[in-house]
Protein backbone atom coordinates (compact mmCIF):
# COMPACT_ATOMS: atom_id res chain seq x y z
CA UNK A 1 0.00 0.00 0.00
CA UNK A 2 2.95 2.41 0.88
CA UNK A 3 5.88 1.38 -0.68
CA UNK A 4 8.12 2.89 1.58
CA UNK A 5 6.70 0.78 4.63
CA UNK A 6 6.65 -2.18 2.59
CA UNK A 7 10.92 -2.04 1.51
CA UNK A 8 11.55 -0.83 4.79
CA UNK A 9 10.25 -3.90 6.51
CA UNK A 10 12.47 -5.95 3.90
CA UNK A 11 16.00 -3.96 3.83
CA UNK A 12 19.15 -5.63 5.33
CA UNK A 13 19.67 -2.89 7.22
CA UNK A 14 16.36 -3.28 9.43
CA UNK A 15 17.91 -4.80 12.27
CA UNK A 16 20.69 -2.28 12.81
CA UNK A 17 19.98 -0.30 15.70
CA UNK A 18 17.40 2.37 14.99
CA UNK A 19 19.25 5.04 17.22
CA UNK A 20 22.21 4.40 15.38
CA UNK A 21 20.58 5.21 11.84
CA UNK A 22 18.76 8.49 12.68
CA UNK A 23 21.84 10.17 14.31
CA UNK A 24 23.85 9.20 10.89
CA UNK A 25 21.10 10.26 9.08
CA UNK A 26 19.71 13.55 10.69
CA UNK A 27 23.99 14.93 11.41
CA UNK A 28 24.30 13.85 7.38
CA UNK A 29 21.00 16.01 6.76
CA UNK A 30 22.24 18.76 8.73
CA UNK A 31 25.78 18.82 7.08
CA UNK A 32 24.04 19.05 3.84
CA UNK A 33 22.24 22.18 4.63
CA UNK A 34 24.78 24.38 6.57
CA UNK A 35 27.46 23.67 4.11
CA UNK A 36 25.28 23.49 0.64
CA UNK A 37 28.27 23.30 -1.55
CA UNK A 38 28.61 20.96 -4.58
CA UNK A 39 31.30 18.51 -3.42
CA UNK A 40 29.69 17.74 0.12
CA UNK A 41 26.51 17.18 -1.40
CA UNK A 42 28.06 15.02 -3.78
CA UNK A 43 29.35 13.03 -1.78
CA UNK A 44 26.52 12.41 0.67
CA UNK A 45 24.54 11.60 -1.90
CA UNK A 46 26.59 8.71 -3.00
CA UNK A 47 27.07 7.20 0.61
CA UNK A 48 23.69 7.48 1.40
CA UNK A 49 22.80 6.28 -2.36
CA UNK A 50 25.62 3.11 -1.57
CA UNK A 51 24.68 2.76 1.69
CA UNK A 52 20.63 2.09 0.99
CA UNK A 53 21.17 0.18 -2.34
CA UNK A 54 23.99 -2.21 -1.71
CA UNK A 55 23.97 -2.62 2.28
CA UNK A 56 20.13 -1.97 2.73
CA UNK A 57 19.13 -4.05 -0.60
CA UNK A 58 16.48 -1.99 -1.67
CA UNK A 59 15.87 -2.26 -5.56
CA UNK A 60 18.17 0.63 -7.00
CA UNK A 61 15.65 1.02 -9.69
CA UNK A 62 12.60 1.95 -6.40
CA UNK A 63 15.33 3.88 -4.89
CA UNK A 64 15.79 5.80 -8.77
CA UNK A 65 12.08 6.21 -8.79
CA UNK A 66 11.64 7.80 -5.07
CA UNK A 67 14.33 9.91 -6.25
CA UNK A 68 12.25 11.49 -8.73
CA UNK A 69 9.13 11.96 -6.28
CA UNK A 70 10.45 15.64 -5.60
CA UNK A 71 11.59 16.60 -9.23
CA UNK A 72 8.39 18.59 -10.05
CA UNK A 73 8.74 20.67 -7.39
CA UNK A 74 12.56 20.87 -7.59
CA UNK A 75 12.18 22.21 -11.65
CA UNK A 76 9.46 24.72 -10.95
CA UNK A 77 11.10 26.31 -7.75
CA UNK A 78 14.66 26.51 -9.66
CA UNK A 79 13.10 28.14 -12.86
CA UNK A 80 11.73 30.74 -9.95
CA UNK A 81 14.80 31.19 -8.89
CA UNK A 82 17.11 31.41 -12.19
CA UNK A 83 14.52 33.12 -15.12
CA UNK A 84 13.98 36.80 -14.52
CA UNK A 85 12.01 39.31 -16.28
CA UNK A 86 13.51 42.37 -16.52
CA UNK A 87 14.66 45.64 -18.79
CA UNK A 88 17.94 44.84 -19.14
CA UNK A 89 19.47 41.75 -20.26
CA UNK A 90 21.68 39.71 -17.56
CA UNK A 91 24.91 37.59 -18.68
CA UNK A 92 24.07 34.06 -18.95
CA UNK A 93 20.96 34.46 -21.45
CA UNK A 94 17.83 36.81 -22.69
CA UNK A 95 15.24 36.27 -25.34
CA UNK A 96 13.43 39.48 -25.55
CA UNK A 97 9.49 39.85 -24.71
CA UNK A 98 8.19 42.83 -26.24
CA UNK A 99 10.59 45.59 -24.40
CA UNK A 100 11.44 43.26 -22.23
CA UNK A 101 13.97 40.01 -21.69
CA UNK A 102 13.16 36.67 -19.93
CA UNK A 103 17.05 36.73 -19.05
CA UNK A 104 19.27 34.82 -16.40
CA UNK A 105 22.52 35.08 -14.85
CA UNK A 106 25.08 33.17 -14.08
CA UNK A 107 25.33 33.37 -10.47
CA UNK A 108 21.68 32.32 -10.23
CA UNK A 109 22.06 29.70 -12.30
CA UNK A 110 25.10 28.34 -10.26
CA UNK A 111 22.36 29.03 -7.07
CA UNK A 112 19.82 26.88 -8.50
CA UNK A 113 21.98 23.64 -9.40
CA UNK A 114 23.78 24.01 -5.62
CA UNK A 115 20.24 24.18 -4.64
CA UNK A 116 19.06 21.24 -6.78
CA UNK A 117 21.96 19.14 -5.44
CA UNK A 118 21.79 20.13 -2.00
CA UNK A 119 18.43 19.27 -1.97
CA UNK A 120 18.91 15.93 -3.65
CA UNK A 121 21.40 14.43 -1.29
CA UNK A 122 19.05 15.86 2.02
CA UNK A 123 16.73 13.76 0.25
CA UNK A 124 18.90 10.42 0.22
CA UNK A 125 19.37 11.17 3.63
CA UNK A 126 15.81 11.20 4.59
CA UNK A 127 15.42 8.17 2.60
CA UNK A 128 17.97 6.33 4.27
CA UNK A 129 16.45 6.63 7.27
CA UNK A 130 12.74 6.36 6.02
CA UNK A 131 14.21 3.00 3.85
CA UNK A 132 15.65 1.06 6.29
CA UNK A 133 14.07 1.68 9.59
CA UNK A 134 10.39 0.71 9.92
CA UNK A 135 7.93 3.32 12.24
CA UNK A 136 7.55 1.66 15.55
CA UNK A 137 11.32 1.64 15.59
CA UNK A 138 11.38 5.58 15.21
CA UNK A 139 9.00 5.85 17.57
CA UNK A 140 11.09 4.12 19.96
CA UNK A 141 13.88 6.57 19.22
CA UNK A 142 11.44 9.56 19.71
CA UNK A 143 10.42 8.27 22.75
CA UNK A 144 13.81 8.00 23.87
CA UNK A 145 14.40 11.89 22.71
CA UNK A 146 11.23 12.79 25.52
CA UNK A 147 8.97 13.59 22.92
CA UNK A 148 5.98 14.65 24.58
CA UNK A 149 3.47 11.36 25.24
CA UNK A 150 0.24 12.24 24.32
CA UNK A 151 2.14 12.82 20.70
CA UNK A 152 4.17 9.60 20.52
CA UNK A 153 0.62 7.76 21.22
CA UNK A 154 -1.11 9.74 18.64
CA UNK A 155 1.82 8.63 16.13
CA UNK A 156 1.26 4.96 17.19
CA UNK A 157 -2.30 5.22 16.57
CA UNK A 158 -2.29 7.07 13.46
CA UNK A 159 -0.13 5.03 11.61
CA UNK A 160 -1.96 1.89 13.00
CA UNK A 161 -5.16 3.48 11.27
CA UNK A 162 -4.05 4.77 8.25
CA UNK A 163 -3.43 1.09 6.87
CA UNK A 164 -6.86 0.61 8.37
CA UNK A 165 -8.72 3.88 6.43
CA UNK A 166 -6.54 2.41 2.99
CA UNK A 167 -8.14 -0.73 2.79
CA UNK A 168 -11.44 0.66 3.71
CA UNK A 169 -11.03 3.36 0.96
CA UNK A 170 -9.56 0.47 -1.76
CA UNK A 171 -12.80 -1.38 -0.62
CA UNK A 172 -14.91 1.66 -1.43
CA UNK A 173 -13.18 2.19 -4.96
CA UNK A 174 -13.82 -0.94 -6.08
CA UNK A 175 -17.07 -0.84 -5.19
CA UNK A 176 -17.63 2.36 -7.04
CA UNK A 177 -15.74 1.27 -10.41
CA UNK A 178 -18.12 -1.41 -9.98
CA UNK A 179 -21.37 0.36 -10.20
CA UNK A 180 -20.26 2.67 -12.29
CA UNK A 181 -18.43 5.53 -10.43
CA UNK A 182 -15.78 7.43 -11.61
CA UNK A 183 -16.19 7.22 -15.01
CA UNK A 184 -15.66 10.76 -16.32
CA UNK A 185 -14.55 14.10 -14.74
CA UNK A 186 -17.90 15.00 -12.75
CA UNK A 187 -18.73 11.15 -11.44
CA UNK A 188 -15.16 11.12 -10.30
CA UNK A 189 -15.64 14.65 -8.35
CA UNK A 190 -18.66 12.52 -7.06
CA UNK A 191 -17.16 9.45 -6.70
CA UNK A 192 -14.60 11.11 -4.36
CA UNK A 193 -16.89 13.08 -2.03
CA UNK A 194 -18.82 10.04 -1.28
CA UNK A 195 -15.63 8.23 -0.39
CA UNK A 196 -14.35 10.64 1.58
CA UNK A 197 -17.23 10.50 3.58
CA UNK A 198 -17.96 7.48 4.03
CA UNK A 199 -14.59 6.73 4.86
CA UNK A 200 -14.80 9.74 7.91
CA UNK A 201 -18.35 7.76 9.43
CA UNK A 202 -16.41 4.63 9.25
CA UNK A 203 -13.50 6.00 10.81
CA UNK A 204 -15.55 7.96 13.72
CA UNK A 205 -17.34 4.15 14.40
CA UNK A 206 -14.33 2.02 14.15
CA UNK A 207 -12.22 4.66 16.49
CA UNK A 208 -15.60 3.82 18.97
CA UNK A 209 -15.22 0.17 18.75
CA UNK A 210 -11.26 0.18 19.31
CA UNK A 211 -12.17 2.61 22.36
CA UNK A 212 -13.98 -0.25 23.96
CA UNK A 213 -11.51 -2.89 22.66
CA UNK A 214 -8.29 -1.28 24.37
CA UNK A 215 -11.23 -0.40 27.56
CA UNK A 216 -11.66 -4.12 28.38
CA UNK A 217 -8.65 -5.06 28.15
CA UNK A 218 -7.56 -2.94 30.84
CA UNK A 219 -6.34 0.40 28.82
CA UNK A 220 -5.95 3.47 31.80
CA UNK A 221 -4.39 6.04 29.74
CA UNK A 222 -1.32 4.72 28.61
CA UNK A 223 -0.71 2.28 25.36
CA UNK A 224 1.76 -0.24 26.24
CA UNK A 225 3.65 -1.69 23.08
CA UNK A 226 6.33 -4.28 23.43
CA UNK A 227 9.96 -2.31 22.25
CA UNK A 228 11.93 -4.62 19.69
CA UNK A 229 15.28 -3.19 20.36
CA UNK A 230 18.55 -3.95 18.66
CA UNK A 231 21.81 -3.21 20.71
CA UNK A 232 24.20 -0.68 18.83
CA UNK A 233 27.56 -2.29 17.65
CA UNK A 234 30.22 -0.60 18.65
CA UNK A 235 31.71 -1.46 15.10
CA UNK A 236 28.85 0.62 13.40
CA UNK A 237 29.33 3.43 15.67
CA UNK A 238 32.79 3.62 15.43
CA UNK A 239 31.79 3.67 11.43
CA UNK A 240 29.25 6.61 12.21
CA UNK A 241 31.62 8.33 14.04
CA UNK A 242 34.63 8.42 11.68
CA UNK A 243 32.23 9.24 8.48
CA UNK A 244 30.76 12.20 10.91
CA UNK A 245 33.68 13.81 11.94
CA UNK A 246 35.18 13.81 8.33
CA UNK A 247 32.69 15.16 7.10
CA UNK A 248 31.92 18.24 9.42
CA UNK A 249 35.88 18.70 9.44
CA UNK A 250 34.99 18.69 5.38
CA UNK A 251 32.23 21.57 6.11
CA UNK A 252 34.17 23.68 8.51
CA UNK A 253 37.18 23.38 5.99
CA UNK A 254 34.88 24.42 3.11
CA UNK A 255 33.34 27.75 5.45
CA UNK A 256 36.91 28.91 6.36
CA UNK A 257 38.48 28.39 2.65
CA UNK A 258 35.58 30.66 1.12
CA UNK B 1 9.31 47.44 -9.93
CA UNK B 2 5.79 48.90 -11.28
CA UNK B 3 2.49 47.01 -11.44
CA UNK B 4 2.67 46.62 -15.39
CA UNK B 5 5.58 44.85 -15.21
CA UNK B 6 4.81 43.19 -12.35
CA UNK B 7 1.83 41.70 -13.93
CA UNK B 8 3.94 40.98 -17.24
CA UNK B 9 6.11 39.25 -15.53
CA UNK B 10 3.13 36.79 -13.44
CA UNK B 11 1.68 36.85 -17.10
CA UNK B 12 4.58 35.88 -18.74
CA UNK B 13 5.34 33.05 -16.47
CA UNK B 14 2.05 31.68 -16.26
CA UNK B 15 1.65 31.39 -19.81
CA UNK B 16 5.40 29.84 -20.38
CA UNK B 17 4.68 27.19 -17.32
CA UNK B 18 1.22 26.25 -18.34
CA UNK B 19 2.41 24.77 -21.75
CA UNK B 20 5.72 23.42 -19.69
CA UNK B 21 3.76 21.48 -17.31
CA UNK B 22 1.98 18.07 -17.71
CA UNK B 23 3.58 16.60 -14.33
CA UNK B 24 2.68 15.93 -11.08
CA UNK B 25 0.75 18.60 -9.06
CA UNK B 26 0.66 17.65 -5.46
CA UNK B 27 0.08 20.01 -1.99
CA UNK B 28 2.86 22.39 -2.06
CA UNK B 29 5.58 20.80 0.29
CA UNK B 30 8.41 22.42 0.60
CA UNK B 31 11.21 19.32 -0.27
CA UNK B 32 13.73 18.49 1.91
CA UNK B 33 17.02 20.29 2.62
CA UNK B 34 15.46 23.26 0.41
CA UNK B 35 15.87 25.82 2.73
CA UNK B 36 18.79 27.03 4.79
CA UNK B 37 19.40 26.40 8.38
CA UNK B 38 18.73 29.65 9.74
CA UNK B 39 14.95 29.52 8.20
CA UNK B 40 14.39 25.82 9.14
CA UNK B 41 15.02 26.87 12.48
CA UNK B 42 13.04 29.98 12.70
CA UNK B 43 9.48 28.66 10.85
CA UNK B 44 9.65 25.69 13.83
CA UNK B 45 9.74 27.95 16.80
CA UNK B 46 7.23 30.57 14.68
CA UNK B 47 4.70 27.17 14.81
CA UNK B 48 5.97 26.29 18.73
CA UNK B 49 3.12 28.60 20.36
CA UNK B 50 0.09 26.97 18.17
CA UNK B 51 0.97 23.68 18.53
CA UNK B 52 1.73 24.25 22.24
CA UNK B 53 -1.73 25.88 22.76
CA UNK B 54 -3.21 22.76 20.55
CA UNK B 55 -1.81 20.48 22.88
CA UNK B 56 -3.17 21.97 26.03
CA UNK B 57 -6.18 21.87 24.33
CA UNK B 58 -6.15 18.42 23.60
CA UNK B 59 -5.32 17.52 27.17
CA UNK B 60 -8.28 18.95 28.84
CA UNK B 61 -10.26 17.64 25.66
CA UNK B 62 -8.64 13.86 27.40
CA UNK B 63 -8.86 14.81 30.94
CA UNK B 64 -12.66 15.04 30.26
CA UNK B 65 -13.07 12.30 28.51
CA UNK B 66 -10.62 9.74 27.63
CA UNK B 67 -12.93 8.78 24.39
CA UNK B 68 -11.28 11.70 22.95
CA UNK B 69 -8.02 9.79 22.08
CA UNK B 70 -8.64 7.31 19.64
CA UNK B 71 -10.88 9.91 17.67
CA UNK B 72 -8.22 12.43 17.28
CA UNK B 73 -5.90 9.50 15.57
CA UNK B 74 -8.54 8.71 13.40
CA UNK B 75 -8.51 12.00 12.73
CA UNK B 76 -4.84 12.43 12.16
CA UNK B 77 -5.23 9.36 9.62
CA UNK B 78 -8.31 10.61 7.97
CA UNK B 79 -6.09 14.17 7.12
CA UNK B 80 -3.46 11.64 5.67
CA UNK B 81 -5.74 9.11 3.84
CA UNK B 82 -7.26 11.76 2.00
CA UNK B 83 -4.49 13.77 1.26
CA UNK B 84 -2.47 10.71 -0.40
CA UNK B 85 -5.44 9.89 -2.55
CA UNK B 86 -5.25 10.57 -6.17
CA UNK B 87 -8.28 13.25 -6.91
CA UNK B 88 -9.68 13.99 -10.33
CA UNK B 89 -8.16 16.70 -11.97
CA UNK B 90 -8.51 18.13 -15.60
CA UNK B 91 -5.30 17.64 -17.19
CA UNK B 92 -5.34 14.23 -16.00
CA UNK B 93 -1.91 14.45 -13.86
CA UNK B 94 -2.63 12.95 -10.32
CA UNK B 95 -3.01 15.77 -7.73
CA UNK B 96 -3.94 15.98 -4.12
CA UNK B 97 -5.86 17.44 -1.64
CA UNK B 98 -4.09 19.52 1.24
CA UNK B 99 -7.46 18.32 3.57
CA UNK B 100 -6.56 20.84 6.16
CA UNK B 101 -9.26 22.95 5.34
CA UNK B 102 -11.34 20.25 6.10
CA UNK B 103 -9.98 19.04 9.10
CA UNK B 104 -10.26 22.54 10.26
CA UNK B 105 -13.62 22.65 9.53
CA UNK B 106 -14.46 19.50 11.56
CA UNK B 107 -12.05 19.52 14.29
CA UNK B 108 -11.05 22.90 14.83
CA UNK B 109 -7.80 24.29 14.10
CA UNK B 110 -5.96 24.08 16.90
CA UNK B 111 -6.52 20.19 16.80
CA UNK B 112 -5.46 19.96 13.48
CA UNK B 113 -2.44 22.18 14.00
CA UNK B 114 -1.19 19.07 16.08
CA UNK B 115 -2.33 16.57 14.31
CA UNK B 116 -1.18 18.48 10.72
CA UNK B 117 3.04 18.38 12.57
CA UNK B 118 2.29 14.72 12.71
CA UNK B 119 0.60 14.08 9.20
CA UNK B 120 3.64 16.06 7.84
CA UNK B 121 6.11 14.35 9.84
CA UNK B 122 4.34 10.71 8.03
CA UNK B 123 4.19 12.40 4.94
CA UNK B 124 7.56 12.79 4.64
CA UNK B 125 8.98 9.93 6.30
CA UNK B 126 5.96 7.27 4.00
CA UNK B 127 5.47 9.54 1.18
CA UNK B 128 8.37 11.82 0.56
CA UNK B 129 6.54 14.84 0.98
CA UNK B 130 8.10 17.55 2.63
CA UNK B 131 10.99 16.82 4.93
CA UNK B 132 12.61 17.15 8.68
CA UNK B 133 13.99 20.07 7.99
CA UNK B 134 11.32 21.52 6.47
CA UNK B 135 9.40 20.64 8.68
CA UNK B 136 8.89 23.62 10.60
CA UNK B 137 8.35 25.97 7.64
CA UNK B 138 5.76 22.98 5.80
CA UNK B 139 3.96 22.73 9.43
CA UNK B 140 3.44 26.29 9.70
CA UNK B 141 2.27 26.51 5.84
CA UNK B 142 -0.27 23.92 6.00
CA UNK B 143 -1.16 22.89 9.88
CA UNK B 144 -1.29 26.98 11.07
CA UNK B 145 -1.85 29.43 8.59
CA UNK B 146 -4.09 27.08 6.07
CA UNK B 147 -6.33 25.85 8.79
CA UNK B 148 -6.75 29.00 10.99
CA UNK B 149 -7.42 31.40 7.83
CA UNK B 150 -9.96 28.58 6.40
CA UNK B 151 -11.61 28.48 9.95
CA UNK B 152 -11.68 32.51 10.41
CA UNK B 153 -13.32 32.63 6.74
CA UNK B 154 -16.24 29.86 7.43
CA UNK B 155 -16.92 31.48 10.98
CA UNK B 156 -16.90 35.52 9.19
CA UNK B 157 -18.99 33.94 6.42
CA UNK B 158 -21.47 31.91 8.93
CA UNK B 159 -21.78 35.63 10.81
CA UNK B 160 -22.63 37.09 7.89
CA UNK B 161 -25.14 35.17 6.84
CA UNK B 162 -23.32 33.43 4.01
CA UNK B 163 -25.22 29.88 2.97
CA UNK B 164 -23.26 27.20 4.35
CA UNK B 165 -22.34 25.25 1.10
CA UNK B 166 -20.80 28.61 -0.32
CA UNK B 167 -18.92 29.41 3.41
CA UNK B 168 -17.19 25.75 3.11
CA UNK B 169 -16.27 26.01 -0.29
CA UNK B 170 -15.07 29.62 0.05
CA UNK B 171 -13.00 28.69 3.73
CA UNK B 172 -11.41 25.26 1.57
CA UNK B 173 -10.33 27.09 -1.40
CA UNK B 174 -9.08 30.24 0.53
CA UNK B 175 -7.24 28.31 2.95
CA UNK B 176 -5.69 26.28 0.56
CA UNK B 177 -4.72 29.62 -1.90
CA UNK B 178 -3.02 31.39 2.14
CA UNK B 179 -1.45 28.02 2.19
CA UNK B 180 0.48 28.41 -1.13
CA UNK B 181 1.07 32.03 -0.81
CA UNK B 182 2.65 31.52 2.48
CA UNK B 183 4.77 28.28 1.10
CA UNK B 184 5.94 31.35 -1.78
CA UNK B 185 6.53 33.85 0.73
CA UNK B 186 8.49 31.29 2.76
CA UNK B 187 10.59 30.22 -0.65
CA UNK B 188 10.67 33.79 -1.16
CA UNK B 189 12.21 34.71 1.72
CA UNK B 190 15.23 32.27 1.30
CA UNK B 191 15.92 32.67 -2.21
CA UNK B 192 16.58 35.55 -3.95
CA UNK B 193 19.64 36.27 -5.99
CA UNK B 194 18.76 38.55 -8.25
CA UNK B 195 16.05 40.55 -7.19
CA UNK B 196 14.27 42.20 -4.07
CA UNK B 197 12.14 40.00 -2.41
CA UNK B 198 9.45 41.16 -3.56
CA UNK B 199 10.10 40.20 -7.16
CA UNK B 200 10.96 36.93 -5.77
CA UNK B 201 7.84 36.65 -3.71
CA UNK B 202 5.75 37.30 -7.13
CA UNK B 203 7.88 34.40 -9.57
CA UNK B 204 7.40 31.97 -6.84
CA UNK B 205 3.89 32.95 -6.87
CA UNK B 206 3.52 32.79 -10.66
CA UNK B 207 5.41 29.60 -11.25
CA UNK B 208 3.39 27.40 -9.02
CA UNK B 209 -0.25 29.12 -9.85
CA UNK B 210 -1.03 26.96 -12.78
CA UNK B 211 -1.13 23.80 -10.61
CA UNK B 212 -1.98 25.59 -7.45
CA UNK B 213 -4.82 27.61 -8.43
CA UNK B 214 -7.18 25.26 -10.39
CA UNK B 215 -6.07 22.73 -7.38
CA UNK B 216 -7.92 25.22 -4.73
CA UNK B 217 -11.26 25.30 -6.70
CA UNK B 218 -11.27 21.75 -6.76
CA UNK B 219 -10.38 21.22 -2.74
CA UNK B 220 -12.96 24.10 -2.19
CA UNK B 221 -15.73 21.56 -4.67
CA UNK B 222 -14.97 18.56 -2.45
CA UNK B 223 -14.95 20.28 0.86
CA UNK B 224 -18.61 20.88 -0.02
CA UNK B 225 -19.23 17.85 -1.42
CA UNK B 226 -18.02 15.90 1.45
CA UNK B 227 -19.53 18.00 4.14
CA UNK B 228 -22.71 17.52 2.28
CA UNK B 229 -22.74 14.29 2.27
CA UNK B 230 -21.94 13.63 5.94
CA UNK B 231 -24.91 16.40 6.54
CA UNK B 232 -26.91 13.77 5.19
CA UNK B 233 -25.78 10.74 6.56
CA UNK B 234 -24.01 11.74 9.38
CA UNK B 235 -25.48 14.24 11.79
CA UNK B 236 -24.16 12.54 14.88
CA UNK B 237 -20.48 12.35 14.03
CA UNK B 238 -20.14 15.85 12.77
CA UNK B 239 -21.64 16.50 16.46
CA UNK B 240 -19.00 14.36 17.66
CA UNK B 241 -16.72 16.00 16.00
CA UNK B 242 -17.80 19.85 16.83
CA UNK B 243 -18.99 20.95 12.94
CA UNK B 244 -22.79 21.28 14.10
CA UNK B 245 -23.29 22.68 17.25
CA UNK B 246 -26.54 23.65 17.92
CA UNK B 247 -29.96 21.81 18.17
Amino acid sequence: MITIDRLCYNSKLRFVNAGEKFAFAVLTLCACVISRSFLISGFVLLTAGILTVWKGGIPASAYLKFLRIPLAFLLLSSLAIFLNVKERPMDLFALPLGSYYLTGSRASLFYALQLILTALASVSCLYFLSLNTPMPDLLAVLRRLHCPKLILELMLLIYRFIFVLFEISYAIRTAQNARLGNRDYRTSLKSFGALASALLIRAMKKSGALYDAMESRCYDGDIQVLDETYPPKRKEILGILVFEVFLYALVVAKKVLS
Amino acid sequence: MNRRKKLSTAGGFALVLSLAIAGNASAMHIMEGYLPGGFCVAWGVLCLPFLGAGLRAMRNALKENRRVLPLLAMAGAFIFVISSLKIPSVTGSCSHMTGTGLGALLFGPGAVSVLGVIVLLFQALLLAHGGLTTLGANTFSMAVAGPFAAYGIYRLCQKGGVNRRLSVFLAAAFGDLFTYCVTALQLALAHHTDVSFGGAFLKFLAVFAPTQIPLAVIEGILTVLILAALETYAKPELRAAGFIKED
